[in-house]
């Protein structure tokens, strides 16, 4: 891999109450390249991907220990020191879930949430910002005619893909997706692996999965993370 | 096999129960239909007085029921109005900043306000009305204000609990997506976590009105009387349908004053689900401005 690191992660523990999740975990990951992690369940994966985010903070009794470092532009930025804002953070570290989430709210609101949050007002910015964020994620076409929908009327892939626009929308450089097609059927997820490779354009994309043939088709890197250690994979 | 028969006999149960509880309301609105049907006409409502005249308070009506179903109006939206929003913020901070051996104090007082017979918290606002008539002002004396601001704290442990409750029982999903998209805590709140638990806030406000529109045992110490007309201020007495069906329950003299007593409470079931519809468009209202709006 020639590509220059993106995050660097030294000396990693994460603790919830006295249970180590994460053990001592100092890893590098290069950017525009997808890394997948796989492992067996409830061994700290998602964990892992909050901690790029600093989402556990909000989880009581969870506690972590080492250093993260994320390169914005051109120098490294430790994103757990406090003067680092932690909306910038989560506006430059994209989210996607497990379950597709998208909020009780139509497809365009959707995908504008993120600006309303980060407090822009200007209609043209914001449905031209809209439009690009749906059209990287193969959803612009479907929903171009009703965009005042609720997104709940989507199909399961769709609103996958919603969510996925709604991370994109302020221009992450780095998307963390936890098992993004493990609730959609397999044509669904085929399309999210196709627009996952297309992102990589833009994005270093972090990707915990279960399935190893997914994992094959798109991962650049394989790592596998058990006992609390994350560990190239082998056969990657 | 067991088990089956096990399986059988609970469902059964249940069934009955519920049976058991539909069967008491169709019996006692039956039994008040009945009853007091037959009574229910514009004389019963404003007595003698020309009934536009009392719609537009021209003139008072000492002889019909037009006075307390303003006053229950009145303390309904008094009470509701000073409970609500101290007792949904209230809910607010329990849920998303309490945290600790706070919480667990603040928890047990709420407890214990909910626990508190509504005799009592009526015996504390008279003995405030006496104080304040004693000590600031010898024109304040149990009064609409007073009625409305004991009933306020009678029903705030609801308030507080039914938004606690639906706050926390928001799945962590829902509570992480606006900050995985950079929303401060606040902005979470107010843009996801409060629009998603709406509806669980609406019946704690349901509850509020249902509880405010039937209290007798506060009002009838803190200011409730009968035969005043319409209250001119929140100053000033006021009349009550559950004073008023409390009071003919209790002295009436003759029938026909016992069944204008079943009047008055077929008028304030009415009264209740008016004000109940009125809080589920305002819940539909809400979410819909809180969530839809383009």
């Amino acid at each position: 891999m020639d590509n220059e690191i993106k995050i660097k992660i030294d000396g990693l523990s994460f603790f919830y109450n006295e249970h180590r999740v994460l053990n001592n975990i100092t890893a590098g990951f290069p950017e525009h390249t997808i890394t997948a992690i796989v492992g067996p369940s409830g061994k700290g994966k998602t964990t892992f991907l909050m901690t790029l985010n600093r989402l556990w903070e909000s989880i009581s009794e969870a506690r972590m220990e080492g250093r993260v470092e994320i390169r914005f532009g051109d120098r490294f930025h430790k994103i757990y020191d406090p003067s680092y804002p932690l909306s910038q953070l989560r506006r430059l570290v994209g989210m996607v879930f497990q379950v597709p989430n998208p909020l009780p709210m139509s497809i365009y609101k959707n995908v504008a949430f993120p600006l309303k949050l980060a407090g822009m007002k200007d209609k043209n910015i914001i449905s031209g910002k809209v439009e690009t964020a749906l059209k990287r994620a193969f959803l612009w076409e479907e929903v171009k005619d009703r965009l005042t929908d609720n997104a709940f009327a989507l199909s399961g892939g769709q609103q996958q893909r919603l969510c996925i626009a709604r991370a994109l929308t302020l221009g992450p450089e780095i998307l963390l997706l936890d098992e993004p097609t493990s609730s959609l059927d397999a044509n669904a997820g085929a399309v999210i692996e196709e627009l996952m490779l297309s992102l990589k354009e833009r994005c270093t994309l972090l990707m915990v999965s279960h399935y190893l043939d997914q994992v094959k088709r798109i991962a650049d890197t394989t790592m596998e993370l058990s006992d609390g250690k994350l560990l190239e994979y082998p056969n990657s | 096999m067991m088990d089956r028969v096990l399986e059988k006999v609970v469902a059964g149960f249940s069934w009955i129960c519920a049976m058991v509880l539909l069967g008491t309301v169709f019996c006692i609105v039956g039994y008040l239909l009945i009853n007091g049907l037959g009574t229910i006409n514009v004389t019963l409502i404003f007595g003698e007085t020309d009934p536009v005249d009392a719609l537009l308070f021209r003139k008072q009506v000492f002889d019909g029921l037009f006075p307390a179903i303003v006053g229950t109006f009145a303390l309904v939206a008094l009470s509701v109005s000073f409970a609500v929003p101290i007792g949904i913020a209230a809910g607010i901070y329990m849920a998303e900043y309490c945290r600790g051996v706070l919480k667990r104090v603040f928890s047990l007082f709420f407890d214990v306000l909910a626990g508190i017979p509504s005799i009592v918290v009526g015996l504390f606002g008279f003995s405030v009305a006496i104080f304040l008539h004693n000590y600031f002002s010898s024109r304040i004396y149990p009064c609409l204000l007073i009625s409305a601001l004991s009933l306020a704290f009678l029903v705030l442990p609801y308030l507080i609990r039914t938004t606690q409750i639906s706050l926390e029982n928001l799945p962590e999903d829902i509570r992480q997506t606006a900050p995985a998209l950079g929303a401060t805590k606040l902005q979470n709140i107010f843009y996801v976590l409060i629009p998603r638990s709406l509806s669980g806030m609406a019946s704690g406000v349901i509850l509020s009105i249902g509880r405010c529109a039937e209290d007798t045992a506060v009002i009838m110490l803190t200011g409730a009387v009968t035969m005043v007309g319409v209250p001119k201020s929140v100053f000033s007495n006021y009349e009550a349908l559950p004073f008023y069906i409390y009071y003919i329950s209790s002295q009436y003299s003759n029938k026909q004053e016992l069944l204008s007593g079943y009047g008055a409470a077929i008028i304030l079931l009415v009264i209740c689900g008016l004000l109940f519809t009125v809080a589920f468009f305002v819940k539909h209202r809400l979410a819909y401005h809180a969530l839809y709006r383009q």
